[in-house]
């Protein structure tokens, strides 16, 4: 930057008094957008994408508008796996446990999350590999299309669903608005062999 | 101008901090794309503050003069995108933040061939 051709010399400078009061001050107002979150027990838009295939474990889901269609996607250990996106409008769940195993070393690491109280969530979807759970459906509707995308051949629908003891790998989860009160993140060592 | 000229000429690591920041947080609704554009669905927000804060980076990188503007927008869509994208799964929040305020710290200076900032008062940090 020491060019003897020039005069003038332009650069920049970083303040470190001011980066370090900028960033405190971004902190804070992150946390007063997470607290208001948690007070109000309402968080909006969330996904849960990206950390790969996690379980989903409930002992009841009663849900309205649900719809289900088969599709490709994405998992943690392959680029394209067959799975099923579910669509739920409107849906309570009691008992909710979410956990997603790590392997740490010679270790096994499990993130859990659970609600000790009824979860509401609007907007749902989902999308699984494996599905295991007591169902019953009001109005099951399967229907056939003729189309030349394959995703779009089939599709299940029914006004309302309930789902019992369900255990299920997932791929994708997206929440328009969920209420999760009674809220419990763990993180904690697992005998996995 | 070389490259090394060019870069200490503008706030360099903000602006690449925050595009990196905006490609997480676009990342996490990407995957979204189907709900992203059903009607009515709040994750195309998402989509808007990670792809904002890529062009403010940008921005950043080329109108150096508006640095701390661009940096405050920068550290308010990184906080706003919790809702809808998750911020990146945080990170890309977190990152947002770095870059802004050292968008926001930035500021250009002056200096003839025999008085090098180093010769000036210690209150600031390295050139950048």
């Amino acid at each position: 930057m020491n060019e003897k051709k020039r005069e003038i010399n332009r650069g920049g400078r970083t303040s470190k008094k001011v980066f370090w009061t900028s960033f405190l001050s971004g902190m804070i107002l992150l946390g007063a957008l997470l607290v208001s979150i948690g007070l109000s027990g309402v968080a909006y838009a969330v996904p849960l994408a990206g950390v790969g295939d996690f379980y989903v474990e409930f002992d009841n889901l009663e849900g309205d508008g649900y719809t289900f269609y088969p599709k490709m996607g994405e998992t943690s250990s392959s680029k394209s796996a067959p799975q099923g996106t579910n669509l739920i409008e409107k849906l309570t769940i009691k008992n909710l446990k979410l956990y997603k195993d790590f392997k740490v070393g010679d270790q096994w690491l499990r993130v859990e999350i659970t609600a000790s109280k009824p979860v509401q969530i609007t907007g749902l979807q989902q999308d699984a590999s494996l599905i295991q759970a007591n169902a019953k459906f009001s109005n099951l509707v399967l229907k056939e299309n003729y189309s030349s995308d394959w995703t779009k051949q089939f599709k299940q629908s029914s006004s309302h669903i309930t789902l019992g003891s369900a255990k299920l790998k997932t791929h994708y989860l997206f929440q328009k608005t969920i209420t999760m009160n009674g809220m419990k993140l763990t993180v904690h060592k697992i005998d996995k062999k | 101008m070389n490259f090394t000229e060019w870069r200490h000429s503008r706030p360099f690591w903000g602006s690449v901090i925050a595009i990196i920041s905006g490609s997480l947080i676009l990342w996490v609704p990407l995957n979204l794309f189907l709900s992203a554009f059903l009607p009515g669905s709040i994750a195309v927000v998402g989509l808007l503050f990670g792809g904002l804060i890529i062009v403010l980076g940008l921005l950043s990188l080329f109108f150096p003069q508006s640095a701390k503007v661009l940096g405050i927008i920068i550290m308010f869509l990184s906080v706003l995108s919790v809702i809808g994208a998750l911020g990146g799964l945080f990170i890309g929040t977190i990152l947002g933040l770095i870059g802004g305020a050292a968008l926001l710290a930035w500021r250009p200076i002056e200096w003839k061939d025999d008085r090098h900032p180093a010769s000036q008062p210690r209150e600031t940090a390295k050139a950048g």
